[in-house]
Parts: structure tokens; C-alpha cells; sequence
């Protein structure tokens, strides 16, 4: 660690040094930004309440996505009530896979919000870019500064505490750009402790630690094309997961890609982007620090991808299309030691993940067309192969006397959208449909625990492809004052994967109450609807809402697990010269829905009430803001649908931040 | 540039490299188990009427359980004598002088693509001040017959994947079960192969010392075991494997069966062992219920293992 930071200090005063010479041009990169294609939301790092978001925080602002939540860290982001399983979550496009069969380590796990710029959420198959999917894509952009003409150096740093859990934040990011250099870095520390609920209970096992620190060069080889170099490293350490039975002493990961982009002023083609990428993640759990369990466990995981993508955008008269490749190769290997109460005696072993490989190789593409100045046709597909291998296929065998060690898949896509705006109005309805394979815990997973529903489970070699059938819907009206917007979506998804009780074996994690097979139900349907609305009451007095739901069923009839029930949040905003006071009041109904057959309960309605206040001004040339607020001020005691073991949510929070800019 | 990706690819190499935790190299822990027991070696030579006897078993070593036992007999010209007919016979003494045996081929017979005879002894103690082996060879070339006796040291079973087990049934018959394969098992299916032998009751009076017909056993013909393994660790609440299958005998006399392990461990093989008319003359059902935190409960027949 101290070598990296040293080399990052080194790096960034080196830069400028060389730098120096380099004649000024005209700064064709800069000016030519990437032709987007679809019209989808790009969010920016910051909810409208607090402007110190977690990553987790931010995700959670929007309303195609919910959490699956196993403490204070690492929450698992659910896309259209789909788990990661079924969506591609990408940083850049790069595919990194979790090291933790235990899922404590969603990829949203490994940036921060200081090194990102953007997320990228698509819904459906119209997210099938960079590879299948079920649910959609989110997809991390990073930040990359932009060439500049003059020297320019920016910065900022953000510091703040959280007085619930004690959590003490500093995030800083620097960055320096020239007309043929580009060089930034971010570093971040996190430390918090055990929070408490809303009956002022300390949360055991809740605290966590993490540094994030990124670094990226870029160079401009000639006046349209240039090279960029990144780097990520994030290490987070003594992790409490309050909902599982042992936490995460330490998990690190390095994600690095280099990337070349050439744009193209005449032609067809307009850009053309490839970067290669290698990231690896190791992940170690372990229960030392419950002395209550009966065996001491540990269970290391590790998780190794390279890749390549490689984009070109075409642009033609009223037609553009991205077409891009995707590789990746991953190697997952979980274990599971267990030391028998007589330590002399040899210590027992598994493997969760044996070895598993996972190759894909896919060509996708997203084309739009404009049918009039106020209509367009988006329509796309992707081909992609995908490979997978288990090693240690033995451990499959247990369960799946004779699967194969070997088994490839294809998996096809398509996606046509239409959209309309007439007047204040925009109309649109999209079709999908495309297969997803299964991942490497539904099909090579060995015995793994889920303390949700506290089954082991065992995954099967030999399940199908997942099919997705889908179908959306939207409508919206803007005026200057009022914007409404409504969307639905509905899933047919055939070969739907979840786990099934298995008459077979018994359970090998002492929590556990039996083991459960990865099957393919006949179908599963899903059907998801939102609405926002915000309305300007004043210049300065702004009210925004949003209600979404959802309704996931298999193909008895019985509920899907994990399912949001009906949820609202209204918020206002105010604005007084440098001053901006914000509230908002959130919940979900209750959950009748619930399903118990995957270890669901009836979970209560709750609302929450949250409010903050900031203040702008200037030390002299440093833009800076000051930020007070609470969350949860009434100091509610409740828990969400998807809070694992129904652990309670954090009571009253009070948080302070300050952030400079320069 | 280059620059910076070299600082940039040592920085990275550095942090690559050095994995934190080391994974488990899983074929060594398995081939661990089984040292060097693969190779047959010379256990001792007996030289008499101008032959050679070369007694061969694994590592060289008796040891407690299953041993197939290699005899090669040479003439003065170091040719293989083909037509030897060998009777063995191993003989336990305790310390007041008392003969017993376990099971063993009596008759050894030539295996023309060996070269060798081959035979068994199933040992069922551990030589000790209590506990004395001899082996006794009659062996007959050309009309010609001479018997051999040689001390032999029993070692303890090193691998408890080949341990063995005795017991009398509830028809007052004594049960003899030792474990031939799998020697190194790993998490998997693995195929378990047992000899399951009995001792009978002498019908003629005692002749001259060592009379085999005092020591006579034989292989259990048709029986079936029924399998249930466990991993008795308190820890693991007598945690169970799908899809095994019972023993049944094979056409070479020996039990055949499949058992699954799903980690590596302590285990114990749980039998019930049932006549050819399915009549149980051994082994008590184990509840199958998941119970942690309590040592597994057993069968009253079983097996202990370890990998
Ligand atoms: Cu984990």
C-alpha cells in the first residue's frame, strides 16, 4: 500500500516535468464528444440530500434501483428487482467479478464516489452492450479529465462525519490536464463503526474500513487519438456483516485498463475506442470475531478477469450505431477451511467456486434512426459465446453425477424501441429479448450458505439458458413548470434460475437448516412500474416525488423473492441566496407480497424523514460548501423487504460534510 | 510514456503478485494422504530347496487391514517357477502362546501376466507384546513340498481410508470388513471397494500345528452393506452426502459400492450389513437428522476415516 501511494505522489509531480515541452495544437478530442446514442439518464454522483454519497447511497436515488442490504457496506444493487446475477454491472464497460460467493462484494463495492463520474443505467436488453443480460446494465463511469488547452489543475477535497456510526470520511481527488497530458488521481479513506438502530441498539458487526484510490494518465498520440492508462485500487478491511454469520477481514482489488481511442473527422466512422483490462480481487471471509459460532471457518475467495471491448460509433445521415466487441476471461475460486474443535485434528475443506472459468465473446450493437425531427427508432441486438469450465469438476459431480466439465453457450439478443414527441408529450414502447447464462454460483456453486433463507446451496452444470421476454412502456409530459413521467415494464422470463429444496444431501454450514439446488422454473414474470414527477413552485421552492412497484411471480403463482413492494418518496427543495435546505420523506408499504418459500417474512411499512441544509461561499479562490442534515430524524426503528435476517436499518443519523473545490 | 507504463506495470506487478492469502493446493493436500504406498516392494526373501520366495507388498510393509501379498518364486537359474502350488497361512500368537489368524487366500494361485502368486491377509491387530505374527508357506513344486514359517512385524494403518473393522454377527458369526479402495479419495464420488470375510467354526478335530482347518475364513458370499457416510465433528452435525450407493458383491468376490465426499475430513462410513436373504446381522440405522454442535451419532457398525 505504502509503495502505491508513494508511486502515485511520484507520478503525478513527474507528469507535469515531462509535460512541459509539448508544442500547443488544436484540441480536436476535446471539442468532439462521444456520439451517444441512446437517450437514456446519465446520473451524476450526488443525490439531491446529500452531496457526500456513497456510491451505495447514489445508487439507491434512483428508482430502477433497489438493495439487497447485509449491513453498512457493500450493498447489492438490484436492477428492475433483478439481482447481479441477471445484470451486467460494468466500470467502463470492464467486466470484474466479485471474489465472495457470500455476494458482499458487488462490484459497486470497488469504486468511490470520487473517482466516478457518472452511472450508466439501461434497462432490458437495450443495456446488452457489453454482454447478456436479463435486467439491464449499470454501468461506472469514471472520471477522466479532458485534454485542455492551457495548463489546468483541479481539485477537490471532501471531508466529513457521520455521527450515528462514528464514520469519519476524506475524499480527495486531484487532477492535471495540458493540451497532450492528462494525469489525475483520487484517494479516499472510510472508517466507521458499529451503527445503531432506531431503538438506539448498537448494530454488532457493523463497522468497516476503506481506502479507494485511483489513477489515470492519458496522452494524446496525435490530434485524434490518444492513449489513457487506469488504475483502481481498493482495499477494505475489518467489514462487519451483521446478517451472516462471519465478516470480511480483508478484501482487495486492483482493476487497471488501457485504453486507445481514435476519432475520425471524415468517414463513416466517427470514433472508434478499445481498451484492454485486467482486474484481480481477492476476498477473505472469516468468523474470528464471532466466538459465538461453533466452528471457526474461513472462506477465501478470488477472482481474476482480463478483457478487451472495442467500439466504433458510425454515424450516416439520420442513422448511428455502436457496434462493440466484448471479451473476458475470469477464473473464480472460493474455499471453505473449517478447523474442528480439536485444532490438532487436520482441518476440513471444500471448494465453493472449483475453479471456475468463464469466457464470453459477443458482438453487440445499438443502431438508432431518425424517422422525423420528432420520432426515432432504436433497435439492436448482440451474438455472444460463453464458455464455461470447472476444474475441480468432482465437487459438481456430487450433486450432478456426470455433468460436464465443459459447456458452451449462445447467447443471442434483440431490442427495438420506438419513441415520439408530440408537443409536451413523449410516448415510447420498446420489445426485448435475450438469453443470459447462468453464473458461476447457479452453476458450479458448492454448498454455498445463504443466511436469508439459511439453505446451503449447490449449483447444476447442466441448467439452460435463462430467456428473457420483454416488454416497455413510457409517457411523459414537460412543461416549465411540471414534468411527469410514468414507466412500466414487464418480464416473461422462461428458464427462470432460483433455488429449489433438494430431497438430497444435508447441509454442511452448521446455520443451516438443508441444501437447495439451483433449478430452472418453467417461467417467472416480472413486472415493474415508477412514476417522478416534479413541479416548480416557486423559482426558488422545488417538489419532486416518485412511487414505484413491482410484482414478480413464478410460474405456480407464488411470489419471486426480493421484490420491492409499493414505494414513495416526496421531496422539497429550497433555495436562499447561498444557502439550499433540503427534505424528503420516503417508505415502503408493506410487504404483503413476501414470499416464504425463500425464507421471506411479512416485512411492515416504514417511513423515513430526512433533512438537510447547505451553504456555498468562497475561500478565496476555493469553491466550498457546507453541509448539515439528518437522516431518518424521527429515529424509526425499521427494516427493509430486503434487509437480510430482518437487521434493523440505521436510527437518526446526523451528518456533516464540507467539500472545496478548486 | 514508456515511462509510465513501466512505473506502472512494476506498481502493478508488486500488488498482483503478492496474493495475501495462499490458496489451497488441493492435489497435494489429496496425494498427501497416500505417502508412497503405490509401489510394491520386497517385505522379505526365503530361500529353501534351491528356491527363491520373494514376498512383495506395498512400501514393503504388513499393515493393519487389507494387504495383497505378491509371491514370486525362482529356481537356481532364476527362472520363474509357474507351477508351484503355495498355501498360506498367517498365524497370530498372544502372549500365552494362543494361535489365531485372520483372513487371508489360503490357496495362493499364479497370475501368468504377473508373474507372480498372488494372495491376501486381512491382519486385524497390530504386532505387539501381545500380538506375534508368523506366516506359514506350503509350497509344492514338481512333487517336491516344503513349509516355510517367517516372522512378520504388522504395522498400524497409516491411511485410514484402508481401515478395517471385526465384529461378531447376531447369528454369533465373526465379520471381518476391510477397506480396499478408494486409497486416496477425494471430493467426489469415489468408488469404495471392501472385502467382507468370515471366520468358520472348525468342524474336524485339531491335527498337527498350524492346522489350517482351525483357521479357515472365507468371503462373505451375496451379502449386501448398506451405506450411509457422515462427518461425525460436532462441528458438522453428522453432515451426510447424496447419492451413494450400497455395497454389492462383484464377480472377483469383493464388495462394491459408491460413497461421495463432500469435503475432505473426518468421516465415518455408517453400515448396515444385511445376509443375502436381506436378514440384518449387523449395523443400526443413524437418525438423520442435522445436528451441530453434538459429536455424530455412529452405527453401531461402521468405519472411522480421514482425508
Ligand atoms: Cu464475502
Amino acid at each position: 500500500m505504502k509503495k502505491l501511494v508513494i508511486t502515485i505522489l511520484f507520478l503525478l509531480c513527474v507528469i507535469p516535468v515531462i509535460a512541459q515541452d509539448t508544442t500547443k495544437e488544436k484540441d480536436s478530442i476535446e471539442i468532439l464528444e462521444e456520439v451517444q446514442i441512446s437517450k437514456h439518464v446519465k446520473k451524476k454522483i450526488e443525490t439531491d440530500l446529500k452531496m457526500a454519497v456513497s456510491v451505495d447511497e447514489f445508487l439507491a436515488s434512483s428508482t430502477a434501483i433497489s438493495f439487497i442490504k447485509r449491513g453498512a457496506y457493500a450493498w447489492e444493487p438490484l436492477l428492475n428487482n433483478m439481482g447481479a446475477e441477471r445484470a451486467t454491472i460494468t466500470i467502463d464497460g470492464m467486466h470484474v467479478f466479485g471474489a465472495c460467493t457470500d455476494k458482499m462484494d458487488p462490484i459497486t463495492a470497488y469504486v468511490e464516489s470520487n473517482n466516478l463520474a457518472a452511472v450508466d443505467v439501461k434497462s432490458g436488453q437495450e443495456g446488452g452492450l457489453n454482454g447478456a443480460t436479463v435486467a439491464g446494465s449499470i454501468d461506472l463511469k469514471r472520471k477522466a479529465s479532458t485534454f485542455s488547452m492551457q495548463e489546468q489543475w483541479k481539485g477537490a477535497y471532501q471531508t466529513g462525519f457521520e455521527f450515528n456510526n462514528q464514520q469519519l470520511f476524506n475524499l480527495g481527488n486531484v487532477s492535471y490536464a495540458n493540451s497532450k497530458w492528462v494525469a489525475e488521481g483520487s484517494i479516499s479513506y472510510r472508517k466507521a463503526d458499529d451503527y445503531s438502530d432506531g431503538n438506539n441498539t448498537e448494530v454488532a458487526h457493523s463497522q468497516y474500513t476503506k481506502i479507494n484510490s485511483s489513477l489515470g494518465f492519458a496522452y494524446k498520440t496525435s490530434p485524434l487519438a490518444s492513449v489513457r492508462v487506469d488504475a483502481i485500487f481498493d482495499e477494505a478491511k475489518n467489514v462487519g456483516y451483521p446478517a451472516l454469520p462471519m465478516d470480511l477481514w480483508l478484501s482487495r482489488a486492483l482493476i487497471t485498463s488501457a485504453t486507445y481511442k481514435q476519432l475520425f473527422e471524415k468517414g463513416l466512422v466517427k470514433v472508434w475506442d478499445t481498451k484492454v483490462y485486467f482486474n484481480t480481487i481477492e476476498h477473505y471471509m472469516d468468523d474470528t470475531t464471532r466466538p459465538e459460532n461453533l466452528v471457526h471457518m474461513d472462506m477465501p475467495g478470488w477472482s481474476t478477469t482480463y478483457g478487451l471491448l472495442s467500439k466504433i460509433n458510425i454515424r450516416k445521415n439520420n442513422v448511428a450505431s455502436e457496434i462493440q466487441l466484448n471479451a473476458y476471461n475470469n477464473l473464480s475460486i472460493a474455499e471453505m477451511r473449517m478447523y474442528p474443535q480439536d485444532r490438532s485434528e487436520r482441518t476440513m475443506f471444500a471448494y465453493s467456486w472449483p475453479w471456475v472459468t468463464t469466457r464470453y465473446a459477443g458482438l453487440s450493437m445499438n443502431n438508432s434512426l431518425d424517422i422525423a425531427e420528432y420520432s426515432e427508432l432504436t433497435f439492436g441486438g448482440s451474438l455472444g459465446i460463453n464458455y464455461n469450465r470447472s476444474k475441480y469438476i468432482d465437487f459438481n459431480w456430487i450433486f450432478n453425477p456426470g455433468a460436464p466439465q465443459e459447456k458452451t453457450r449462445l447467447l443471442p439478443s434483440l431490442h427495438a424501441g420506438y419513441n415520439v414527441t408530440v408537443k409536451q408529450f413523449n410516448f415510447a414502447v420498446g420489445a426485448g429479448y435475450g438469453h443470459r447464462a447462468p453464473s458461476v454460483s447457479e452453476g458450479y456453486g458448492y454448498y454455498i450458505y445463504n443466511s436469508f433463507d439459511r439453505y446451503d446451496y449447490v449449483g447444476n452444470p447442466n441448467l439452460k439458458n435463462e430467456i428473457s421476454y420483454e416488454g416497455n412502456a413510457a409517457a411523459s409530459f414537460s412543461s416549465k413548470k411540471l414534468t411527469v413521467q410514468a414507466k412500466v415494464n414487464y418480464f416473461y422470463i422462461q428458464n427462470y434460475i432460483i433455488g429449489r429444496i433438494l430431497s438430497l444431501g444435508s447441509p454442511m454450514n452448521y446455520q443451516s437448516v438443508g441444501v437447495k439446488g439451483y433449478t430452472s422454473l418453467d417461467y417467472a414474470t416480472l413486472f415493474n412500474f415508477s412514476m417522478n414527477a416534479s413541479y416548480a413552485i416557486t423559482e426558488n421552492l422545488h417538489w419532486k416525488g416518485t412511487l414505484a412497484y413491482a410484482r414478480g411471480l413464478d410460474n405456480d403463482g407464488g411470489n419471486l423473492p426480493f421484490i420491492r413492494p409499493l414505494s414513495y418518496q416526496t421531496s422539497l427543495h429550497y433555495k436562499y441566496k447561498a444557502f439550499g435546505f433540503q427534505t424528503a420523506f420516503s417508505g415502503d408499504l408493506e410487504q404483503q407480497h413476501y414470499s416464504p418459500l425463500y425464507g421471506e417474512d411479512l416485512t411492515p411499512a416504514y417511513s423515513i424523514l430526512n433533512f438537510s441544509a447547505d451553504y456555498s461561499f468562497r475561500i478565496k479562490d476555493f469553491k466550498t460548501v457546507l453541509q448539515v442534515g439528518a437522516e431518518n430524524v424521527l429515529n424509526q426503528y425499521y427494516s427493509t423487504y430486503a434487509d437480510w435476517g430482518n437487521i434493523p436499518r440505521m436510527g437518526r443519523n446526523i451528518f456533516t460534510s464540507l467539500q472545496i473545490k478548486f | 510514456m514508456k515511462i509510465f507504463n513501466l512505473l506502472l506495470g512494476v506498481v502493478l506487478a508488486t500488488v498482483v503478485t503478492s496474493c495475501t492469502l495462499e490458496k489451497t493446493d488441493y492435489e497435494a493436500e489429496l496425494s498427501e494422504v497416500a505417502t508412497d504406498e503405490y509401489v510394491f516392494e520386497q517385505a522379505f526373501l526365503l530361500t529353501s530347496n534351491g528356491y527363491q520366495i520373494s514376498v512383495e507388498v506395498l512400501n514393503g510393509t504388513f499393515y493393519k487391514g487389507y494387504n495383497e501379498i505378491h509371491l514370486f518364486i525362482t529356481d537356481e537359474n532364476n527362472e520363474t517357477v509357474q507351477n508351484a502350488t503355495v498355501t498360506f497361512l498367517p498365524i497370530r500368537l498372544d502372549a500365552n502362546e494362543d494361535a489365531y489368524s485372520c483372513p487371508h487366500a489360503y490357496e495362493v494361485g499364479y497370475q501368468a501376466d504377473n508373474q507372480y502368486y498372488l494372495g491376501y491377509a486381512v491382519f486385524d491387530e497390530v504386532s505387539n507384546t501381545n500380538a506375534t505374527w508368523e506366516f506359514y508357506l506350503t509350497v509344492t513344486i514338481a512333487n517336491e513340498t516344503f513349509t516355510l514359517q517367517h516372522g512378520v512385524t504388522v504395522a498400524s494403518q497409516p491411511n485410514l481410508n484402508l481401515n478395517m473393522t471385526s465384529f461378531t454377527g447376531n447369528n454369533g458369526v465373526q465379520y471381518y470388513i476391510a477397506l480396499i479402495a478408494p486409497v486416496s479419495p477425494g471430493v467426489s464420488e469415489n468408488e469404495l471397494i471392501a472385502g467382507i470375510y468370515q471366520y468358520n467354526e472348525p468342524q474336524v478335530p485339531i491335527g498337527n500345528f498350524p492346522d489350517p482347518t482351525q483357521f479357515s475364513f472365507s468371503e462373505v458370499q451375496g451379502a449386501t452393506l448398506l451405506l450411509d457416510p457422515r462427518m461425525p465433528e460436532p462441528s458438522m452435525g453428522n453432515h451426510s452426502s447424496p447419492n451413494n450407493e450400497d455395497l454389492t458383491q462383484g464377480s472377483d468376490g469383493l464388495y462394491y459400492g459408491v460413497v461421495n465426499y463432500t469435503m475432505t475430513g473426518n468421516w465415518t462410513l455408517n453400515f448396515i450389513f444385511q445376509n443375502e436373504g436381506g436378514a440384518v446381522i449387523k449395523g443400526t440405522e443413524v437418525p438423520t437428522d442435522f445436528t451441530p454442535g453434538i459429536t455424530g451419532e455412529k452405527s453401531e457398525l461402521h468405519i472411522d476415516i480421514l482425508f
